[in-house]
């Protein structure tokens, strides 16, 4: 792939409501395995999009079901992009915090999970609303 | 997300069918406390969960922390490849009892 060839690109748009949240997994998992990645990859790219979804559901929009969120994901020359877009309450950033390794607490998983799967992750509040922002790049074998 | 519980002697066996996410956890959750308000032993069979997210094994340590503050015993069997890597990217295998059958959960207490 060039930087200039045609490149998957998938939008969505779902309202923050968990029920939806299997609609969006089954379309990640075959569009991280057509990019590349093997069958646990793929579902640990899924686990970590996932798990941005709950959170932004959880405590952006704070379960209530009728906030709107944007996914997009973007098939790029060295793997994927993913870009979240929600209007809910901004992240504060001091308390994004991923739980302590083998520890027996039940907060923190989720932001462990992203930031073990994906390479970069990066929260932004814009005036278009809150941007999560992550990549993962796919390792060739030669 | 299916939930079936049946005996095994003074041992509840609960199995769980489907996706485990922030949608479904809370009925999970909901079922092993109460299941566990009646048997001093509770074992949970992963084989046939297809998806598991961090909300369920949230549950899992919660149930796990539950039971050990009533003296109960909360074990897992028959994890599915897939929640095996989402234990190992948690890093929670090692808190649990984890056993490959159903007889070696039954015979652990």
């Amino acid at each position: 792939m060039t930087p200039d060839s045609p490149c998957l690109h998938l939008k969505f748009a779902m309202p923050s409501d968990a029920r939806y949240l299997p609609v969006v997994r089954g379309a990640i998992a075959p569009l991280a395995a057509a990019i590349g990645w093997d069958e646990p990859d793929c579902l640990a790219i899924t686990l970590a999009l996932d798990e941005a979804l709950a959170n932004i559901i959880r405590h952006a929009y704070h379960n209530r079901a009728d906030g709107l969120i944007e996914l997009e994901c973007r098939q790029s020359p060295d793997g994927l992009e993913v870009t979240l877009l929600d209007h809910g309450e901004a992240p504060d950033k001091t308390k994004i915090c991923a739980r302590a390794i083998a520890c027996d607490q039940p907060g923190g998983l989720g932001t462990h999970i992203i930031k073990e799967v994906m390479d970069t992750v990066s929260y932004q509040a814009t005036p278009a609303g809150n941007r999560f922002v992550a990549t993962k790049r796919l390792k060739r074998t030669p | 997300m299916k939930i079936y519980i049946r005996d095994a002697g003074e041992t509840k066996i609960v199995e769980v069918e489907g996706d485990v996410d922030l949608g479904t956890s809370p009925d999970l959750r909901r079922t092993l406390f109460d299941t566990l308000l009646h048997a001093p032993k509770l074992a949970l069979n992963l084989a046939a969960i297809r998806y598991i997210d961090s909300s369920g094994i949230a549950t899992l340590l919660e149930v796990l922390k539950h039971s050990q503050s009533r003296n109960k015993e909360f074990v897992l069997f028959g994890l599915s490849p897939a929640v095996q890597q989402v234990f190992h990217l948690t890093h929670v295998i090692r808190i649990f009892q984890v056993f490959q059958t159903e007889e070696e959960a039954l015979g652990s207490a």
